[in-house]
């Protein structure tokens, strides 16, 4: 039994230490997705707060057959997919928020090519901003496969969805992101986009 | 322009014979869409994972013993407020009898048969009074205030229904 197996079952039992243990081992990956879904660190690390306490109280619930990195990635996943289409539903919008600055990744400075360490990381910003137009079903797939190397078929039990459906929306969602990037290109350099081909 | 077969080894990240690569690599020169995608394709596969503030794991702790503590006085008022309101029913329901009984045998045996007979009448009065009603109000009421009542009674419904949902669900992924 592994160290991960023998919390779970110590959790199940009431072990509040066991489960620590577990949200020592899954705060990074959780915290994550739920940054990558709501966009800021706040609402991020609010939304992984209460993915644990979620996972806590459904505990004996989790079936051991199923890995519980997906099990609570699920949760996590699930709750900001609700989060997002509540607030889509509210008077507050996402871009009234933005403007405020979200916090995005610095470079590090011991890179040992830090003019291409800059464009890299303007190009995950960039990406980072994007995920914010997918609909929230398909940028929670898109970050379990791209983020956590999740296969078609953990996504899909993840996200409670078939895999045909899991694979149309991870390529619905590359198109869109490609037409957004290309969008945002063609806005920085408007005088390339006249000597260029028409893509579509 | 069309974009096959590139646009699908891209989206499937599809390994490609140094023929094919070739062939991409023409086709992405000339395509502006194409070429988002390869690039989108290699910042995602370069993405980093962003990790919380210093002190994750205290900040849980916390608020789980805040939720612990919070639970724990939900459940104490409930069954606080459960208790007492049973226990005045209760002596409201009983008190008048515990007094008759303790007076004499007889007096209490009469009241019980009194306080059924008193229930039985009453059932039947309602059940009579019921199909009156019911023969008789369909003529009175205009349709917009039958409309009105049965709107009333689908909303209470409804929000019962809605209250009932909202305490048994089980969250969504778990």
């Amino acid at each position: 039994m592994t160290d991960e197996n023998a919390w779970v079952l110590q959790a199940q039992q009431g072990s509040d230490e066991a489960f620590t243990q577990l949200v020592e081992t899954y705060q990074k990956p959780v915290y994550n997705l739920c940054y990558r879904m709501l966009g800021e660190p706040e609402t991020a690390e609010d939304a992984a707060q209460e993915t644990f306490l979620r996972a806590y109280q459904n505990l004996h619930r989790y079936d051991s057959s199923r890995s519980f990195g997906t099990w609570i990635l699920s949760i996590a996943a699930h709750y900001c997919i609700d989060r997002l289409r509540k607030k889509k539903f509210s008077v507050f919008s996402i871009d009234a928020e933005d403007e405020e600055g979200t916090p995005f990744e610095v470079a590090d400075p011991a890179s040992p090519d830090p003019e291409v360490e800059s464009v890299k990381l303007e190009d995950r910003n960039r990406l980072h901003l994007m995920l914010k137009d997918l609909d929230p079903t398909d940028r929670a797939a898109v970050i379990m496969r791209y983020w956590y190397d999740y296969s078609e078929v953990e996504i899909a039990q993840a996200l409670k969805l078939t895999v045909s459906a899991v694979k149309s929306r991870l390529h619905r969602s590359r198109r869109a992101l490609a037409g957004m990037w290309q969008e945002e290109k063609s806005r920085a350099h408007p005088e390339r986009r006249s000597r260029e081909s028409l893509a579509f | 322009m069309n974009h096959l077969p590139f646009e699908e080894w891209l989206l499937n990240n599809s390994p490609v014979t140094p023929e094919q690569q070739r062939d991409l690599d023409l086709h992405l020169r000339t395509c502006a869409y194409c070429s988002a995608l390869a690039e989108t394709g290699k910042v995602l596969s370069s993405v980093k994972m962003a990790t919380p503030a210093p002190g994750f794991t205290t900040r849980f702790q916390t608020r789980l013993a805040e939720r612990k503590a919070a639970d724990r006085r939900r459940k104490l008022w409930g069954a606080l407020l459960f208790t007492l309101g049973g226990l005045v029913l209760l002596m409201w329901a009983v008190a008048p009898y515990l007094v008759s009984f303790f007076a004499s045998p007889a007096t209490w045996i009469s009241a019980i048969v009194g306080w059924l007979v008193f229930i039985g009448t009453t059932l039947f009065a309602l059940v009579d009074a019921g199909v009156v009603i019911l023969s008789v109000i369909p003529n009175f009421l205009p349709p917009f205030a039958w409309l009105v009542l049965l709107s009333t009674f689908a909303g209470v419904g409804l929000l019962w229904s809605v209250s009932i949902w909202r305490f048994v669900r089980v969250p969504r992924g778990v």
